[in-house]
C-alpha cells in the first residue's frame, strides 16, 4: 500500500476555498455598487474598473486554478500508484504560487493592471516579480505532475492522466503566450489576436482539461461506477486538442480582424460540439445505471449539474460564434453570463464535487454535516439560475435594442432610430436584470459561505467533538503534545 | 518508448524515465505538440504576413500624427493657479515644416532674403520650409527695421481700406486692425512656438504646396504633409509670489533656452506623445476597457452609433491600432464605444464635467466618478463647478482624442462624408460589397 502525502493538496486547497468566498463577495459588491446602486461607494481604489479584475483574478486564479491544482495533486498520484514525485518541490511551488498571486491580484486597485483581459497580473509589484514567480510556480507544478506520471506504478493511463498531461503542456504554452508573447508581436491587432487566443484557451485548454480530469476521476469514485467508455473520453480529449487552439478569433467577430480568421474561428467553434458531446454522454452514461445516486449525493449532483451546464455553455458558445447570433449577443451581458456558466456553473461545480470527495480522505474524518452539503448544492442551483438567466435574457434584450438602430433604408432613418433610443436608454433598461443578477449572486454567496463553514468545521471541529468523548486530561495532553 | 528504440540503452539516467513511458503517453505529448504547433503557426504567426492591414498604417497622415506631430507638441499649465492650459510646438531645424501664410487680417514683414517664404493672399501654392524661421512682434535690429516696416504695412492697408469704404464714418464701420508679425531666422537647432490648444487635427496639405528647400526627412517626400502655420515664438516670464516661483505665458518675456529647461520641473511641459502613452496606461489600469469597447464593428448599428449627424462612422480596421502598445477592442459595452470618440465628443469641457460626475453629465449613466483626475482647488478661489483637472485628465483626454480622428487626413475625413470605404453607400444598400 502506497502512502500518499497530502500536505501539498491541503496547502493548495484550503486557501483556495477561502478565496472562493472572498472572490464572490467582491463579485456581489460589484453587482450592487456598479449596477444596482451605481458608484454608491465612490473613489479611486474602489470603483468598478479597478475592482473588477480583483474579482476575476480571485475566482479564476486564487480559487479555481488553485483548487484544480490541488485536486490534480490528489488524483494524479492515486492514478499512478506512486506518491507525488517531489513534495518539497510542491512546497516551493505553493510558496511562490500564493505569495505572487495574492500580491499580484490584490495590487490591481493600486494601478498595476497589465491591460490584457485575464492577463492582468503585473510583471512587477514594486520590486517583486509577481508574474515571473507565478510562472515558475506553475512550471514546478507541471514538472511535478509530469514526473509523477513518468515514475508511475500502473502501466495503463486513465483518461484523467491524459487530461492532466495535456493541461500541463497547454497551460504552460497558453500562459506564456498570453502573458509574455503578447508583447513580442507587432502593436495593434497582432497583439489582440494573441490576447484572444489566450483568453479563449484559458478556459478551453486550462480549465476545461483540468475540470474534465477532475470530473472523469471523481464521478466514478463518488458513484462507484466505472467510466462508461474510455474510448469516447479519448475522442473528447483529442478533439479538444485539435479544436480549441483555433477559436480565439470568435471573440472579435465583426471586428477589425481578418475575415478568414473569423470564419476559421467560427468553423472550429461549431466543431466544439464534438468534445463536449463526448464528455456529456460519457458522464451521463456512467451514472445511468444508478440515477438514484443523483438524489442521494450532493457531490454527484454537482458533477451532473455541472455536466448539464457544460452542455449548455458549449451549445451557447457554438451558437454565439455564428455571425448572425453574434451580432445580437456580442458585447452584451450575455457574454458575462457565458463566462460565468463555464467557469462557475461547470468547472467550479466539478471542483466542489471533487472537494467533497477529497476532504474526508485527506483529513481522515467524515464530513461535518451532510445536510449543509445538501443546502450548499440547492442554494447554488437556486442562485445560479436567476443569476445566469438574468444575464442571458438581459444581454439578448440589450442586443435586440441595439439592432433597432439598423432599421431603415437611409442613414437619416438609421440615425433617427438612434435618436429615439439613445445608447444610455439601453443601459437603463438593464436595471431589472441587474437587480435579479445581484439577488442570484447573494444566494450563491450564502451557499458558498455554508460550504466554507462545513469544510472548516470538518477540518477543525470534528476532531474536538471526537475528543470530547475522551477524558479532558487526555484531550488536553493530546492537544499539547 | 521501448528500450530497443533508445539510441543508447546503457545511458542509465534516461533509461529509468523512458522505460516507464509507454508509447501512448509519448504519442500523446508529440500529438499535442504537433497539433498545437500547427494552430499556433496559422493563428498566431501567419496572419500579419498574410494580411497587410495588420501592420500597414491607414494613411501617411496617421504616421505623421504619431511620429512627427505628437512627440513635438507640448502641453503644460501656467503656474498662475487658474488652470490655463498652454500648448507649444517644439520646432526643429531641417525637420518641422512651416508655412507663413498671410490672410485678410494677418500680414508678415520680412527682410529681403526671407520674402520668398511668405505665401501671400491670393497665392495658389502654399510655400513650406524646413528652415528654422519664426514670427514675432516686430522688433528693430541693425539689419532690418521691422517696426517701421510693420507701421508702413499697417498704414498702407488702412489707407487701402479707407479707399474701399469711403463713407466708413457715416456707415459707422469700425476700422479693422491688422496683425503684423515679423518673420525672422532663429538661431540654433530648435525653437518653441505657441500652438492652439483646442482641436484634435493638425494642419495638413496634400494639394498645391511646394517645399522650398531640399527634402531633409523621409516624410518631406510624402504626397501630403503636416505643417505648422504661422508659428509665433513662445516666450514666458517668471515671477515670484511670496516664496513660490512660477511662470506664465508672455509674448515679450524671455526665450526658452532648451528642451531640457522646457520639460524640467519649473515649466513642466509634456509632449502629446507622452500624454497619449500615459493615457493608454491610465485606460488600462482604471479598467475603462471592461465597459467600453474600442471597435466600430461591421454592423449597421455600430456605424450608426458612432456616426455623426450626417455620416456613419467607418468600421474600425486593423491598421488603426498599430500605434498602441495595448489595444482594447473590448468584450462588453455597458458604456458607449470609444473608437470614434474624438469626433463624437471633442470637447475638453464636456469630458471635464463628465469625468467629474458622469451620472450628472449623462443621466442614467452607471460610470463611476473619476475625481482623482482632478486636484482640489488649491486656494478655494476657483469658480469652476468641477475641480481643476490634473495631468491624468489631460492624458486620458489626449488618448481619447486620437480615436477616430487619425484614420485619413482631415481633408479626406469620414465626418465630411469622404469615407474611403463608402460606409454610407454600403449600409443604405446602394453599393454591394465586392465578392
Amino acid at each position: 500500500m502506497v502512502k500518499y502525502d497530502d500536505t501539498p493538496v491541503k496547502l493548495m486547497l484550503y486557501p483556495a476555498i477561502l478565496f472562493l468566498v472572498f472572490g464572490m463577495s467582491v463579485g456581489v459588491y460589484l453587482a450592487f455598487n456598479t449596477f444596482v446602486f451605481p458608484d454608491y461607494f465612490s473613489g479611486e481604489y474602489i470603483h468598478f474598473g479597478r475592482v473588477r479584475p480583483v474579482h476575476v483574478g480571485t475566482v479564476t486564479l486564487l480559487w479555481l486554478l488553485s483548487a484544480n491544482v490541488a485536486l490534480l495533486y490528489y488524483l494524479v498520484p492515486r492514478l499512478c500508484g506512486v506518491p507525488l514525485w517531489s513534495v518539497k518541490m510542491a512546497y516551493v511551488s505553493c510558496a511562490l504560487w500564493w505569495s505572487s498571486l495574492i500580491l499580484g491580484v490584490f495590487s490591481y486597485p493600486w494601478g498595476t493592471n497589465f491591460g490584457w483581459e485575464y492577463a492582468e497580473l503585473p510583471n512587477w509589484v514594486s520590486v517583486i516579480p509577481t508574474k515571473y514567480m507565478t510562472t515558475i510556480a506553475w512550471l514546478l507544478v507541471a514538472v511535478n505532475i509530469f514526473m509523477t506520471v513518468i515514475v508511475r506504478q500502473y502501466k495503463k493511463m486513465y483518461v484523467s492522466l491524459w487530461y492532466a498531461m495535456g493541461t500541463m503542456i497547454w497551460t504552460t504554452f497558453t500562459y506564456i503566450t498570453g502573458s509574455y508573447a503578447v508583447n513580442w508581436v507587432p502593436e495593434g491587432i497582432s497583439r489582440v489576436n494573441v490576447s484572444f487566443f489566450y483568453v479563449h484557451n484559458l478556459v478551453g485548454l486550462i480549465y476545461t482539461p483540468m475540470g474534465l480530469a477532475i470530473a472523469y476521476y471523481f464521478l466514478p469514485k463518488l458513484s462507484n461506477q466505472p467510466i462508461y467508455s474510455h474510448r469516447l473520453s479519448m475522442l473528447g480529449f483529442w478533439s479538444i486538442a485539435f479544436v480549441y487552439a483555433w477559436v480565439g478569433a470568435h471573440h472579435i467577430i465583426h471586428g477589425p480582424m481578418s475575415q478568414w480568421m473569423q470564419t476559421t474561428a467560427i468553423i472550429f467553434s461549431v466543431w466544439l460540439i464534438i468534445p463536449v458531446w463526448a464528455v456529456v454522454v460519457n458522464l451521463s452514461e456512467t451514472l445511468k445505471p444508478h440515477w438514484e445516486k443523483y438524489s442521494r449525493s450532493p457531490p454527484i449532483r454537482f458533477i451532473m449539474m455541472g455536466n448539464l451546464f457544460y452542455l449548455l455553455t458549449t451549445l451557447q458558445g457554438t451558437t454565439m460564434a455564428l455571425r448572425n447570433v453574434n451580432e445580437i449577443t456580442s458585447k452584451t451581458d450575455w457574454i458575462i453570463g457565458h463566462a460565468h456558466i463555464s467557469l462557475y456553473a461547470t468547472f467550479t461545480f466539478f471542483a466542489m464535487a471533487g472537494i467533497y470527495q477529497v476532504i474526508p480522505v485527506i483529513t481522515k474524518k467524515s464530513l461535518w454535516s451532510a445536510r449543509l452539503a445538501e443546502w450548499h448544492f440547492n442554494l447554488n442551483l437556486l442562485g445560479s439560475v436567476p443569476f445566469l438567466l438574468a444575464l442571458w435574457v438581459g444581454g439578448f434584450w440589450q442586443g435586440m435594442l441595439w439592432s433597432t438602430w439598423a432599421t431603415g433604408t437611409s442613414y437619416a432613418e438609421f440615425h433617427n432610430s438612434l435618436t429615439l433610443l439613445p445608447f444610455i436608454e439601453t443601459i437603463a433598461d438593464m436595471r431589472p436584470f441587474w437587480i435579479l443578477r445581484g439577488i442570484g449572486g447573494v444566494i450563491i454567496l450564502i451557499a458558498n459561505l455554508i460550504f466554507v463553514v462545513n469544510i472548516f468545521n470538518t477540518i477543525v471541529l470534528k476532531q474536538e467533538r471526537h475528543e470530547k468523548q475522551e477524558t479532558p486530561e487526555l484531550a488536553e495532553a493530546k492537544v499539547t503534545s | 518508448m521501448s528500450e530497443s528504440k533508445h539510441p543508447n540503452p546503457d545511458h542509465n539516467s534516461h533509461h529509468g524515465f523512458f522505460h516507464q513511458l509507454d508509447t501512448s503517453a509519448v504519442l500523446t505529448v508529440i500529438g499535442i505538440l504537433i497539433l498545437f504547433a500547427a494552430s499556433v503557426f496559422v493563428i498566431l504567426l501567419a496572419p500579419r504576413f498574410v494580411d497587410p492591414t495588420w501592420t500597414t498604417p491607414t494613411s501617411s497622415y496617421q504616421v505623421q500624427m504619431y511620429e512627427i506631430s505628437d512627440p513635438n507638441f507640448y502641453i503644460s499649465t501656467e503656474s498662475s493657479g487658474s488652470n490655463t492650459l498652454q500648448a507649444v510646438y517644439h520646432i526643429k531645424k531641417d525637420f518641422t515644416l512651416l508655412a507663413f501664410h498671410e490672410s485678410d487680417t494677418v500680414r508678415l514683414v520680412a527682410p529681403e532674403e526671407l520674402q520668398p517664404y511668405i505665401t501671400k493672399v491670393g497665392d495658389q501654392t502654399l510655400k513650406l520650409t524646413s528652415r528654422l524661421l519664426l514670427l514675432r512682434h516686430p522688433q528693430k535690429s541693425e539689419a532690418f527695421d521691422a517696426v517701421a516696416a510693420a507701421e508702413k504695412v499697417n498704414t498702407q492697408l488702412q489707407e487701402a481700406w479707407e479707399k474701399e469704404n469711403p463713407k466708413w464714418k457715416e456707415e459707422k464701420k469700425v476700422k479693422p486692425g491688422f496683425a503684423v508679425f515679423e518673420l525672422f531666422a532663429a538661431d540654433g537647432p530648435e525653437a518653441f512656438a505657441a500652438a492652439p490648444i483646442e482641436g484634435n487635427v493638425e494642419n495638413w496639405v496634400d494639394d498645391n504646396f511646394k517645399l522650398l528647400d531640399e527634402p531633409k526627412q523621409p516624410y518631406h517626400k510624402d504626397s501630403g504633409v503636416i505643417y505648422i502655420n504661422n508659428p509665433v515664438e513662445y516666450r514666458i516670464s517668471r515671477f515670484v509670489f511670496n516664496d513660490q516661483e512660477g511662470w506664465r505665458y508672455d509674448p515679450n518675456g524671455e526665450r526658452i533656452k532648451s528642451l531640457e529647461e522646457f520639460k524640467g520641473n519649473a515649466i513642466g511641459f509634456r509632449s502629446r506623445a507622452e500624454l497619449i502613452a500615459l493615457g493608454e496606461h491610465i485606460y488600462a489600469i482604471e479598467g475603462c476597457w471592461y465597459c467600453h469597447t474600442d471597435q466600430t464593428r461591421t454592423l449597421v448599428q455600430d456605424v450608426v452609433l458612432n456616426g455623426s449627424d450626417s455620416y456613419p462612422a467607418p468600421p474600425s480596421s486593423a491598421s488603426e491600432y498599430i500605434y498602441q502598445k495595448i489595444t482594447f477592442p473590448g468584450t462588453r459595452r455597458i458604456g458607449p464605444d470609444m473608437s470614434r470618440v474624438g469626433i463624437k465628443r471633442p470637447s475638453r469641457d464636456w469630458h471635464k464635467g463628465h469625468f467629474w460626475s458622469p451620472t450628472t453629465a449623462s443621466k442614467g449613466s452607471i460610470m463611476p466618478a473619476f475625481r482623482h483626475f482632478f486636484d482640489d482647488d488649491p486656494r478655494g478661489t476657483s469658480k469652476n463647478q468641477v475641480g481643476i483637472p490634473n495631468y491624468r485628465f489631460e492624458a486620458i483626454y489626449q488618448y481619447l482624442m486620437t480615436k477616430g480622428t487619425r484614420i485619413t487626413p482631415p481633408t479626406q475625413a469620414w465626418w465630411l462624408g469622404k469615407d474611403p470605404i463608402q460606409t454610407k453607400e454600403i449600409i443604405e444598400g446602394q453599393r454591394r460589397l465586392p465578392k
